[in-house]
């Protein structure tokens, strides 16, 4: 993707130790910090007006859910990528701000240098798969197969290759590593990866629909329940 | 005349709707006993004033008791005994109102059905037994009054009064036992929610505050560097300690599937700044001593990586659900072993971690395999299939059908 200047990123986090210190980290690494929020409505409130590339996103906020905020800026705002930065033990929480369309999990212990990473990655549009989401979204991939096929046939499902590769992502190899070891190209490593997350989000919108209709929420022409 | 309930009385509280009831008897049971010697019984009383005058002396006991059954604090032993021993009385004095032939011909006392006024209050206050005592009591006045030759045709009326005292003993006891358990369930759930505040409070500042530490000082490096990591171990503790306090409710929580263990719960407290665990978002549920022996197998391989391994090598733990299989690959970033050497370690007796793992595994019906690449690092494979029984817990785990997704995630696998 093209892009003129830095990168524009938002910060939503409620403690201001952390919003700080992290907007500190990404300034000075040369992104631009459009703006920080301290709580869900605020984030949406200004993501229409400051139009971030990404948002770093802490999933525990005072007056929303991570997974509404994800939902409400893929509605405010949706060129904006959304990168959740959580402090951990939250899988499922993680699990469903992924498949409301946030493209990347780190943890907040992560090293400054990994941070930066991630956040120029999902500026690029890679997701960033760490161990953590990889083995998440395995799990999902599982339930699905083994809940009652009520879907309609639909369940989406991982080929054995992207099986294996998440697998290698959740024990901490790097692309380069699964690449080598599986006589593959990155791109394709990364292919495979993004696939799984697609295949997610793709199944999620439809659910969502489903979910929506059967709950007399909305017609069909308005699946993602806006804030 | 209002009742009034009194709150701090707990125990007694839900058994006010039984006294109100009792004070509408009562007085209901003056006007039929009044109906009754003014129309009915008439001609079957020789001194009709007098009985008119126990009329009047009921009707005010009745305003009495009631006022004084109003306050919980007045129900006393000795109340109730004045309240008996004067129903008692007054029924007595029929012997003296009616005519001799009278229960012969089926007439009631002049109390009639407002004799039972105290049987309640007893198995209202004191349950079954003290009702079925004090109906007993009334009885046997009833029985004195009415003489042996009519006992058959009262016989109905007594036995009635003797299942009144006892049902409504057994009723109020029922009551006062639905009250307690409700107390307990309230102080219960006031306890897991306080409980879940203070793990939504620490997670919410010293946990981020000792990520933010660790984070700092692993740049600064030298000693600020070793504050970080003991300020990431602290995090990774606390974390493990405040998620099992939810994990293990939910686990505990589980239905059907009792002394079942989230393995997930047990696998995360082996995190730290060098080892990452990653699980699914769906709580693993095992038999605890299955998920204790994988534990156990786990840190034998992760010992294995610190005392083999480098300083930094870091390690990653897997956990995976499938329906028929669990499994957890332990893998590291260390050097790894050459090919030939870890057959000849093993052969020779000396790779004990291996044999460790491996006879865990085998315990258990599971399997373990080791590989390794040099240079790649070393992989453990912990295989555990699920037993024909296991698959009902898992269904408890994840069974919440296709709209899941788009629900608020079900606070018993939050793992918060």
């Amino acid at each position: 993707m093209e892009r003129s200047g830095p990168i524009r990123v938002m910060v939503v986090d409620d403690h201001p130790m952390w919003r700080d210190a992290v907007a500190r980290d990404l300034a000075e690494a040369g992104y631009d910090v459009v703006a920080t929020a301290a709580d869900g409505a605020q984030a949406l409130r200004l993501t229409g007006a400051v139009r971030p590339d990404v948002v770093v996103l802490d999933l525990q906020l005072p007056d929303m859910s991570g997974v509404d905020v994800t939902r409400g800026l893929r509605v405010t705002c949706p060129a904006a990528r959304v990168l959740v930065l959580s402090a951990s033990g939250e899988q499922q929480d993680v699990l469903d701000a992924v498949k409301a369309g946030a493209v990347g999990y780190l943890l907040k212990s992560a090293a400054r240098p990994e941070f930066l990473d991630a956040v120029r990655r999902t500026a690029d549009g890679d997701a960033v798969f760490t161990p953590g989401l990889a083995a998440l979204v395995l799990g999902e991939f599982r339930r699905l197969a083994s809940a009652p096929a009520a879907d309609g046939g639909d369940t989406p499902s991982l080929t054995e290759r992207e099986t294996e590769i998440l697998r290698m992502v959740a024990t901490g190899m790097s692309y380069k590593q699964i690449a080598s070891r599986l006589v593959l190209s990155h791109r394709t490593v990364q292919n495979h990866v993004q696939n799984s997350l697609g295949k997610l989000h793709l199944h999620n919108r439809v659910e969502l629909v489903r979910y929506a209709i059967e709950h007399g929420l909305a017609g069909p022409s308005e699946p993602a329940g806006a804030p | 005349m209002t009742v009034t309930a009194t709150p701090q009385d707990g125990r007694r509280g839900s058994s006010e709707p039984l006294w109100r009831a009792l004070a509408v008897f009562r007085f209901a049971s003056v006007g039929y006993a009044a109906l009754r010697l003014a129309v009915i019984d008439r001609a079957e009383y020789s001194r009709p004033e007098w009985a008119w005058a126990v009329i009047a002396l009921m009707a005010a006991w009745t305003v009495g008791t009631t006022i004084a059954y109003a306050r919980p604090e007045r129900r006393t032993r000795v109340l109730l005994s004045i309240d008996l021993a004067v129903t008692a009385g007054l029924l007595l004095s029929t012997a003296a109102l009616q005519f001799p032939q009278a229960p012969r011909h089926g007439v009631t006392p002049v109390t009639a059905t407002w004799l039972a006024g105290p049987v309640l209050a007893w198995g209202i206050r004191y349950g079954r037994r003290a009702g079925a005592i004090a109906a007993l009591i009334m009885c046997g006045c009833d029985v004195v009054l009415i003489r042996p030759a009519a006992v058959g045709v009262g016989l109905n009326g007594l036995v009635l009064l003797l299942l009144a005292g006892v049902i409504v003993g057994h009723v109020a006891r029922l009551d006062a036992e639905v009250e307690e358990e409700r107390q307990h369930v309230i102080e219960v759930e006031a306890a897991s929610r306080e409980r879940e505040r203070l793990a939504r409070d620490i997670h919410d500042s010293v946990l981020q505050v000792l990520a933010l530490v660790q984070r700092r000082g692993a740049e600064a490096g030298g000693a600020a560097a070793e504050l970080g990591r003991l300020a990431g171990q602290q995090e990774a503790a606390l974390r493990a300690l405040v998620g099992s306090g939810t994990g293990s409710t939910a686990a505990g929580g589980a239905p059907g599937a009792p002394g079942n263990v989230d393995l997930r719960t047990v696998m995360l407290s082996a995190q730290t700044d060098r080892v990452t665990v990653s699980v699914p978002a769906q709580a693993v549920l095992l038999p605890k001593a299955a998920a204790d022996e994988l534990a156990s197998a786990m840190r034998a391989a992760l010992d294995n990586v610190r005392r083999h391994c480098a300083d930094g090598t870091r390690a990653w733990v897997l956990v995976e659900d499938e329906p028929g299989l669990v499994t957890v690959t332990i893998r590291d970033d260390g050097p790894g072993i050459a090919d030939g050497r870890l057959a000849e370690a093993v052969a020779a007796g000396r790779l004990g971690v291996s044999h460790s793992i491996r006879g865990r595994l085998r315990d258990l019906g599971g399997s373990a395999s080791i590989s390794s690449v040099p240079g790649e690092g070393t992989e453990v494979e912990l295989r555990l299939p699920r037993r024909a029984d296991a698959p009902v817990a898992r269904v408890t785990g994840t069974g919440l059908g296709c709209g899941r997704g788009t629900q608020r995630p079900d606070p018993g696998h939050g793992g918060r």
